[in-house]
């Protein structure tokens, strides 16, 4: 009895033991070899069926979800959830459903819908929150730029509307030279248009490159005139320089105007204020602003008061005719003194000639006007048997003035006329022979 | 003597105005009260009307009590001229300040305008026993509602997951249908 007891007591030892293995390889498995793990719930004995059972179910669980969490792990945010009473998994669920959400954020964020925050996951959610700040602050900055930009697009827009409209109607050349190369940079008309002549444009540009290679960057605008010349005649301009930066160059605009025109009228204005008619000799008014302007500035010069002889005789027996081409005549001899002299007809027969120390030397002005005076005296017309028709002469009286002069204009004037009389009075004799 | 002021007046046409001035009506319990309160409601409400008219006719009203909710919530509440991103960020930031669930988008369709959204620790059944079967009928009528008012479409919301089927959060389907 005792022995089988002990042999009872033996097999359901070994039929636990036995129980007690296959549960122990099974939950092995489950840990290590999922793909392998299985318990034969036939082995168990029958007061450990309903825990096998539930040892079956209880892994099952803890399979599938492991499943779900390796599938969730690679990213199939799509991946089939265990079964809906399979607790394990809930907290897996609750990271898909987060994850997805995440992935709908990610994706506004693309289509940049910046108010997407994230308000889960921890410190992920404090950098994706200021990523998304950043980029909102990113695109306001960009936006702010992009609209200063297009208004100053805008601005320049009209400004260049405003330019060329500027640059295509005003008559003046605008040329910009690159101020080192001496390259054209931009010009506002072809030069042909403004210039005479063609043969003008190669003068013109050197006249420019030279006013370019010596105005120093960042100059002030400076303004001047020159003269080109060419076989049709002379061109008269004004130009005004400007350094400026053009396109990345050190540049210098000149802006030309054409003042031929200008000139010409200003020159026949000054003709007319400062010209005796008849002769084109300077008048009275010319000769003594010059004579002022020579004491006011000290100038060593001579002051040479010229008179006609007998030029009432000629009107009187000639007519005025003859009397003018004697007026022209002593007018043509007195330029005779110096290229530089101002000689001016004061009035009738009256002329005043002033030569500066350095055209005609103080002590030489007398012998030269000797010459000159009997120039004229041989020049007088001929009639058949050679003989003067009627005598040409002038009488003349000359006063050096220099720097210790203290007499005014006036006072020199009449000094020069006394001493004219006195040179007349001196010849007489020698006119009436 | 009959209130001539109030002769059309009645509780049972719901107003946003009758919700009343609670703040000056709870001067020392204050605008707020327990989950447990709200859902002791609900689910006794729910009770009744499934005694009386069926599971499918109880969870029917309660669908319709949602959308009228939803509805009344937007127009109350919402701006709705802004664009949608803007919309569900207000709406966001109002569902959280009420306690009424974590709102979270996780697909839109651009070409149909059909939407997968959840709704986290909700209102309404988030702890809730596993029973199998979604319970959140009430928010499908109160996010059809609002979906509708904002877009001006006509959307079939559907709960897919709930708390009460295992999941940890509440996803619905919302599909337009006109």
């Amino acid at each position: 009895m005792i022995e089988d007891q002990t042999a009872v007591s033996a097999e359901n030892n070994k039929e636990v033991s036995d129980a007690a293995d296959a549960m122990f390889n099974y939950l092995r498995d489950v840990i290590y070899h999922p793909q392998d793990a299985s318990l034969d719930l036939s082995v168990l004995p029958s007061e450990m069926q309903e825990f096998g059972e539930a040892l079956l179910f209880f892994c099952g669980m803890v399979m599938d979800a492991k499943t779900y969490a390796i599938n969730i792990s690679k990213g199939q945010l799509d991946a089939v959830p265990p079964a809906r009473d399979n607790e394990f998994s809930a907290p897996l669920k609750d990271l898909l459903a987060s994850l997805k959400h995440l992935t709908w954020q990610a994706k506004q964020v693309a289509l940049g819908d910046y108010q997407q925050k994230v308000d889960f996951m921890g410190e992920f959610s404090v950098a994706f929150n200021d990523m998304t700040e950043q980029l909102k602050q990113r695109r306001e900055a960009l936006a702010n730029e992009a609209d200063e930009v297009r208004k100053q697009a805008l601005y320049l827009e009209r400004s260049n509307i405003l330019f060329k409209s500027i640059m295509g109607n005003i008559s003046d050349l605008i040329i910009v030279i690159d101020r080192m190369h001496g390259d054209r940079l931009f010009t506002n008309h072809p030069p042909k248009n403004v210039l005479a002549s063609e043969t003008f444009e190669d003068q013109l540009y050197s006249v420019l490159l030279e006013y370019a290679q010596n105005i120093e960057a960042g100059e002030e605008a400076s303004t001047d005139s020159f003269t080109l010349i060419s076989d049709t005649g002379l061109q008269h301009f004004s130009v005004i320089l400007y350094s400026i930066r053009w396109d990345g160059h050190d540049a210098v605009a000149c802006v030309l105007e054409d003042i031929t025109e200008e000139k010409e009228r200003m020159d026949e204005l000054e003709n007319a204020a400062y010209r005796d008619i008849m002769t084109g000799a300077y008048n009275r008014h010319y000769g003594m602003k010059v004579f002022d302007e020579w004491a006011e500035a000290k100038e060593k010069f001579s002051v040479i008061f010229v008179d006609m002889d007998m030029l009432k005789y000629v009107n009187d027996v000639f007519g005025h005719s003859e009397g003018d081409t004697y007026i022209n005549s002593v007018n043509a001899l007195l330029g005779g003194i110096s290229p530089n002299a101002i000689v001016s007809r004061l009035g009738g027969d009256e002329f005043m000639v002033l030569a500066k120390e350095e055209d005609v030397a103080a002590d030489s002005v007398s012998e030269h006007l000797e010459k000159l005076r009997a120039e004229l005296v041989a020049s007088a017309p001929k009639d058949e048997n050679g003989k003067d028709i009627y005598p040409r002469s002038i009488s003349f009286g000359v006063v050096l003035v220099d720097e210790t002069n203290e007499l005014p204009p006036a006072d020199l004037l009449s000094m020069a006329d006394e001493r004219m009389y006195e040179y007349k009075k001196a010849h007489k004799k020698e006119r009436l022979n | 003597m009959a209130n001539i002021f109030n002769k059309d007046e009645t509780i049972h046409v719901f107003k946003w105005e009758n919700l009343g001035n609670i703040k000056e009506g709870r001067t020392d319990l204050g605008e707020e009260m327990p989950v447990l309160v709200y859902r002791l409601m609900q689910f006794t409400m729910l009770d009744v009307l499934t005694k009386d008219f069926g599971p499918d006719k109880a969870n029917e009203y309660f669908r319709r009590a949602g959308y009228l909710a939803g509805s009344e919530f937007v127009k109350n509440n919402l701006d709705t001229s802004v664009d949608f991103s803007v919309f569900v960020s207000k709406l966001q930031e109002l569902l959280i300040d009420y306690k009424i669930g974590i709102l979270r988008i996780e697909e839109f369709d651009d070409v149909t305008n059909n939407i997968v959204l959840t709704v986290a620790q909700d209102l309404d059944c988030s702890g809730l026993p596993i029973t199998n079967e979604t319970v959140c009928n009430y928010d499908e009528g109160f996010l059809a509602g609002i979906l509708d008012v904002y877009t001006g479409a006509k959307y079939k919301v559907e709960e897919i997951e709930c708390w009460a089927t295992g999941d940890r959060v509440c996803r619905f389907n919302a599909t337009v249908t006109g």
